[in-house]
């Protein structure tokens, strides 16, 4: 174990966002969360008792004799972001004090430094390249994630749950922001920070990243892996068209059987019109096809499994 | 769900706690963030401060001393005589004087008043006329000229202070006023040329005064540390900035180093130990390159602009591709400007790592440019001879064809055009062949300027005790701890297969018999002829000698007695001459094909078979001393008898003649380089195998390998160019450490054997070998006479000539510290001190010298000046091109300027010669009793040179500076000084005058030199058969005594 090395890579001032990263997202995470599962609680108990229903109540809690029966913006609300904004100063200020920005040595062409490494908020799209043709990892799929982001507000049937937390009522779109984002954008990042070393080789914590490390990996395609006899550049495009065509069946079969799960997401289905259904379809499959490259890739060592002479996937 | 509370939890709750703590500490952290912006990551603020205080403290205390001293000064007779006839000269003139100041004192207060008044009157004229320059009409450039007139024509009221205190009012017109006030203008100046007229004498005295007192106080005067310590009181913070604007250049150092460049020499120790204050500790460095153009980092690296803290303003982090050198690699910093200058003043480890580098054979392996390339520029000129015979023969065939076609052409003009064609093309043929014979010479000068670090072992076969081979190849330095030779890391079998191929790849011959010599006589002639300036006898705490060759210690036990009488004789002498054309020695079949004696020498050096110039030398720098045979004799016999074990102790060595091993010893030598030092048949053009190191300083840290203790250097700190380089002279392999390889791709580089000390030179050289980031202004390329000494070191240096001849003041020569020259007897016969030469020396004679340092075709087994040394001046045989450098070297190190002419010498008149030849052989001086003449007999006791020689050799200017003051020029010469004394304008003989002076007005010493420099062999034969008569043992007392009385 070489504490040394995850030192440094904890202690570069470049990296304190992903360090935060580690605790804050986990603790908003939960915190959300929490107040989501108290809201849920409330709305029960509310729902069951429809005379409590009628009585003025704040949302989170049911009203009490004695309690204001309305809360004012100001000074109730005011006061708490006052207080906040001073607390994210004075962080900001020790921050900057302490630590310097991180300039390194002049640039040379002739020698590009390694690992080289992107902005934090990109290693994502940086870990996509080893999963992905440069072309798919860099245009297609950040384009497809802008689109998807702009399209939410458009293919969102489910009426509930706006202006409060709660998860009862938004289950798969808490669930599907949760594993687009922080299982995959945001792990991803770490990866990116923590796991990959020089030769962007994957190092776990405490091992030396060692710029002269080798290591023995043969990445196939799927059809050599599997030992098909395909030679002919047609084959190999038709053979990887299926094997795409048959996960997005197989994932597409799955989505609808989450979106059919109970009475409720039915309800939210029958409300949605055939484009918004496709729209969502296609966006969550191919959000399913990075974790199931990345399985292939680093469990089974499968280079592309779509080779055609334009791109391979 | 939780118990609701009974309070509202929103508006039931106080803030004003978190608030109120929040608030707090955003008020600390505001006033951190103050004191970081003032003091936290400004730490230069502090240390200026703090040397305000101790520099003040250390200015007090110095102006107390400084003030004692003075006082003293001001209390001695002879200041206090000046300081009273100043007072008296000031006294005389005190009353004129003060009515002087009375009256200009009046009248600046009238100046005063009437400037105020016409600046008025003059301002309002001028802007009139402007009106009138620039009115468009004439009709109002003539109103604006009537307004001129008005105001020129109004009275102006003044009120003049008169002497007594009152005022008196008078009116001008303007033009008075004009006038008025220039008037007194010119009185003032008048008065003030009269009062400085009356002090003159005054004033001289105060300058004669003020002259002494700085004459005799040492250092700074107290007036002047008075000022230096307002200075630094009053000195503000501020960051301290140097500015070069054409190189771009920033340095903030001197923010900290606040004590570089005071004019007081502050040390360490002044200031509380605290080295940042320091002073310059090189102030004739700092002088040279002044701070103002050169900035700091130039020199030193590190970041210039950093200010932050100390550890960024040195630049000794990760990111900065600068840092500050070392301590013991500063010198690094000259390379960059210096690179073309070999020995370098202020620079004893940069030039000891240049030094290094060439004398252990680093550069057989490693190119470095500029340093000696004579084989490259050999292979190119092949080339270049390659092509001019190829576009030769087509000329010629061009040519033959053009006179064919005009035989057939059809017209007339047609054939006479073909016809001046094939003229023209043999007319560049011949051309062709005046560029051949030039490139032909430039190879053969090139052929005996290539010189190689290790012997040639192409005789091995004739010079080798076979046995020795395999031990040495082992390890050398077990062998011979002082060794260039480094230790390669060979197996056994690789030993013996390199041995084999060596010893089969070489010629076989047979060399005459020798017979032997007398050894005790060896060892004297080893010892005085010259032999130790280069070789050292002894091992270890005994060791004497030079270190620039072979230690001796053990010759006797690995050569053969033949070859070595031949080396020491002529250590030049080949068995075969090498062919770089056919790339192999010519051997005796080679000229009998042709019908040629087998003779190859300097003179005898083209190829029997194709023309070129041939290699007749042995690439050795060693020169030929032009012993007698007999005296080689005597010096190899007791060379041989140098040994610590019998030649035949050594196990025999059978697979030496072992014909499979030949193959794979051919290859270990390719691939170990072995051709980078020494001659191998085979591999004379291999080119070299390691690195190029030119710009090693500068390659980026990741290209240099660290292999696995990449993580270990970064963890020691060492993870640097520094601690590379260091770890890599210290240990070659180093770098292998840990890793698994085949042998042959293992690290190849040997082990030298090499001090603490020199490791620290050679890094230093290499940290310094950077590609310059300084502009080409800064860089050290003169093109006058200091390239001609840049030029000359390289020559110097290749052949060790400071090993007999001191050349750089404060650098003695090798023999001058042998403890056999320590003898005041031994030490007259040193050879000449070099300092100066130039201006002593005649270039041209001087390149004759060089050339034939017997200065006879006949006679070689003397000295052509000094024939009184037993240290011989060797024949070098060195090319037109180096003997030209060198003789420029000379001159230029004298500032002699280059072409030499001569001054014409007035001829002697018969009474000049008369009295010439008087003080010639004064009894007090008898200049023939000690300079040789060429008399055998008397020769043996002479201790200077013929005069014969000097007209040709001495410049006329140097050889009166010489007799005036010889020990000046050479402290510790036999030439006796005061020999003239002088007399007014000239300079007249010390001794006493024979009567036929007394008419005599002229020089005496110039008289000499124009009688020395016309001296003819009859004349110095006269002479000395007039000496001899005279001559008695009195004379020599009575010169002594004479001498001693001045």
């Amino acid at each position: 174990m070489d504490w040394h090395q995850l030192w440094q890579i904890i202690s570069t001032p470049d990296n304190v966002p992903i360090v935060a990263i580690l605790f804050l997202i986990p603790f908003y995470t939960w915190y959300g969360l929490r107040q989501a599962l108290a809201n849920d609680r409330l709305i029960a108990e509310l729902e069951a008792d429809p005379q409590k229903a009628k009585t003025h109540h704040r949302k989170t809690q049911p009203w009490k004799p004695g309690w204001e029966k309305e809360v004012h913006v100001w000074p109730y609300l005011m006061r708490m972001e006052f207080l906040v904004a001073l607390i994210v100063t004075v962080i900001l200020m020790v921050w900057s004090i302490t630590l310097n920005a991180p300039l390194e040595e002049p640039a040379n062409p002739n020698l590009t430094m390694n690992p080289a490494k992107a902005p934090w908020y990109f290693l994502g799209l940086q870990e996509m390249l080893v999963y992905f043709d440069p072309w798919i990892a860099g245009v297609v799929m950040p384009t497809l994630i802008i689109i998807g982001l702009m399209a939410i507000p458009y293919v969102d049937a489910n009426p509930l749950g706006n202006g409060y937390y709660t998860f009862k009522q938004r289950r798969i779109a808490i669930l599907s922001f949760g594993f687009g984002f922080i299982v995959l954008w945001i792990s991803m990042i770490i990866i990116g920070t923590f796991i990959r070393g020089p030769g962007w080789m994957w190092f776990w914590p405490g091992q030396t990243w060692d710029h002269n490390r080798l290591v023995f990996e043969v990445n196939r395609d799927l059809h050599e892996a599997l030992g098909l006899p395909i030679t002919s550049m047609w084959a190999k495009s038709i053979f990887g068209g299926l094997v795409v065509g048959l996960f997005y069946l197989g994932a597409g079969y799955a989505v609808h059987k989450l979106m059919t799960i109970n009475e409720f997401t039915r309800r939210i289905l029958r409300r949605m019109s055939l484009v918004q259904y496709v729209t969502i379809q296609f966006f969550f499959i191919t959000m399913l096809s990075l974790p199931a490259k990345m399985v292939l890739r680093l469990v089974f060592r499968i280079k592309y499994v779509w080779v055609t002479p334009w791109f391979n996937v | 769900m939780p118990p609701q509370p009974n309070h509202d939890p929103i508006t039931g709750r106080s803030m004003s706690g978190p608030i109120l703590l929040v608030t707090i500490l955003l008020v600390l952290s505001t006033f951190w963030a103050l004191y970081d912006e003032f003091f936290g990551t400004r730490p230069w603020k502090a240390y200026q401060a703090r040397f305000a205080s101790k520099y003040s403290r250390l200015l007090q205390e110095k102006l107390g001393e400084q003030k004692k001293a003075e006082e003293d000064v001001r209390n001695s007779t002879a200041f206090q005589r000046i300081e009273q006839q100043t007072r008296e000269a000031e006294e005389a003139v005190a009353p004129q004087v003060s009515e002087i100041d009375r009256e200009v004192r009046d009248l600046d207060r009238r100046i005063t008043v009437l400037r105020d008044a016409f600046q008025i009157a003059r301002g309002e004229v001028t802007a009139l006329i402007y009106q009138v320059e620039v009115a468009s009409s004439e009709r109002a450039k003539e109103k604006f000229r009537a307004q001129v007139e008005q105001v020129r024509q109004r009275l102006v009221e003044v009120e003049l202070p008169v002497p007594d205190g009152t005022t008196e009012n008078r009116s001008y017109i303007y033009d008075e006023l004009e006038s008025e006030y220039d008037r007194l203008k010119e009185r003032k100046a008048e008065l003030i040329a009269q009062r400085v007229r009356l002090l003159e004498s005054a004033n001289q005295l105060r300058a004669q005064r003020d002259t002494y007192l700085k004459d005799n106080l040492v250092g700074l005067s107290p007036l002047a540390l008075e000022g230096i310590l307002r200075r630094t009181k009053e000195a503000p913070i501020k960051i301290r900035q140097i500015h070069v604007k054409e190189a771009d250049l920033v340095e903030r150092c001197e923010s900290c180093h606040l004590g570089t460049r005071e004019p007081l020499l502050i040390t360490a120790a002044d200031m509380g130990g605290e080295r940042v204050f320091a002073s310059h500790p090189n102030g004739e460095l700092l002088a040279l390159h002044d701070p103002e153009r050169f900035g700091c980092s130039p020199c030193h690296n590190g970041n210039g602009r950093a200010t932050a803290s100390v550890v960024k303003g040195h630049g000794r982090h990760k990111y900065w591709l600068w840092p500050l050198y070392h301590p013991e690699n500063v010198e690094a910093g000259c390379q960059q400007c210096h690179v073309s200058d070999f020995v370098l003043d202020h620079a004893e480890t940069l030039n000891r790592g240049k030094e290094l580098f060439r004398l252990r054979g680093c550069i057989g392996c490693h190119r470095y440019e500029g340093f000696d390339n004579q084989n490259e520029v050999l292979v190119s000129v092949q080339k270049q001879l390659q092509q001019l015979a190829d576009r030769r023969k087509d000329s010629e065939i061009e040519a033959e064809r053009s006179i064919q076609a005009g035989d057939r052409a059809e017209t007339n003009q047609e054939a006479q055009r073909l016809y001046q064609h094939a003229e023209n093309l043999r007319v560049r043929a011949s051309n062709l062949d005046a560029q051949t014979d030039q490139l032909q010479r430039r190879s053969g000068n090139l052929l005996r300027e290539i010189k190689q670090v290790g012997p040639s072992l192409k005789e091995i076969r004739v010079k080798l005790q076979p046995g020795w081979i395999p031990v040495w190849l082992t390890d050398p330095h077990e062998w011979r701890p002082t060794t260039k030779m480094p230790r390669f890391r060979l197996q056994d079998d690789e030993v013996q297969a390199i041995s084999a191929f060596l010893w089969q790849n070489a010629i076989q011959a047979r060399l005459p018999r020798q017979p032997r010599g007398n050894a005790v006589r060896g060892k004297e002639l080893f010892e005085t002829r010259g032999c130790t300036a280069c070789h050292s006898m002894g091992e270890g705490e005994n060791q004497v000698g030079g270190t620039f060759a072979a230690n001796l210690s053990r010759v006797g036990e690995k050569v053969n007695y033949d070859y070595l009488v031949r080396w020491i004789h002529n250590p030049r002498e080949r068995t075969r001459p090498y062919c770089p054309f056919e790339k192999r020695d010519l051997t005796p079949a080679d000229y009998a094909k042709h019908g040629l004696p087998f003779e190859f020498d300097l003179d005898h050096a083209t190829c029997p078979n194709d023309g070129h110039q041939l290699q007749v030398q042995q690439m050795t720098v060693m020169p030929s001393l032009r012993l007698t045979w007999q005296d080689t004799r005597d010096i190899a016999t007791y060379l041989i008898t140098q040994r610590r074990q019998g030649a035949n102790d050594y196990a025999a060595a059978d697979f030496l003649e072992d014909n499979s091993l030949f193959e794979t010893g051919k290859s270990l030598v390719r691939h170990y380089g072995c051709a980078g030092c020494h001659e191998i048949a085979g591999f004379e053009q291999e080119g070299r195998i390691g690195t190029e190191l030119t710009l090693e300083g500068s390659k980026p840290i990741e290209r240099l390998d660290f292999a696995l203790l990449t993580h270990e250097a970064e963890r020691e700190g060492w993870y640097n160019h520094k601690g590379f380089f260091e770890h890599k002279l210290a240990d070659p392999a180093v770098y292998d450490q840990g890793k698994v390889r085949k042998p042959e791709e293992r690290l190849r580089m040997p082990k030298p054997n090499l001090a603490p000390d020199d490791i620290d030179a050679l890094t230093t050289f290499l940290l310094g070998s950077v590609n310059p980031t300084v502009p080409e202004q800064f860089r050290y390329n003169p093109d006058d006479r200091r390239k001609d000494i840049q030029e000359g070191w390289w020559v110097v240096t290749k052949y060790n000539c400071m090993g007999c001849h001191q050349i750089r003041i404060g650098k003695p020569s090798v023999l001058m510290t042998l403890p056999r020259y320590q003898d005041p007897d031994w030490r007259e016969q040193l050879p000449p001190n070099l300092i100066g030469a130039g201006a002593r020396l005649n270039p041209d004679w001087l390149a004759q010298f060089l050339a034939n340092p017997a200065l006879s075709e006949s006679n070689l087994n003397r000295n052509g000046v000094r024939t009184y040394l037993q240290a011989r001046m060797p024949t070098f045989n060195f090319s037109p091109g180096e003997i030209r450098k060198l003789v420029r070297f000379f001159q230029a190190l004298s500032s002699q300027p280059l072409p030499y002419v001569p001054p014409k010498i007035e001829p002697l008149s018969d009474q000049e010669r008369t009295l010439a030849r008087q003080l010639f052989t004064h009894p007090a001086a008898p200049c023939l009793r000690c300079h040789a003449t060429g008399d055998a007999v008397h020769d043996r006791t002479a201790n200077a040179p013929n005069f014969l020689t000097a007209p040709e050799r001495l410049k006329p200017d140097w050889t009166r500076r010489w007799l005036l003051d010889p020990a000046r020029i050479s402290p510790g010469t036999a030439m006796p000084s005061g020999l003239f004394r002088q007399e007014g304008e000239r300079w007249v003989f010390a001794g006493p005058l024979p009567p036929t002076f007394r008419n005599y007005s002229g020089d005496h010493a110039n008289l000499l030199v124009r009688y020395m420099l016309q001296i003819t062999p009859a004349e110095q034969r006269l002479l000395l058969s007039r000496m001899a008569r005279a001559s008695s043992p009195s004379t020599v007392g009575l010169a002594a005594n004479l001498l001693k009385s001045h």
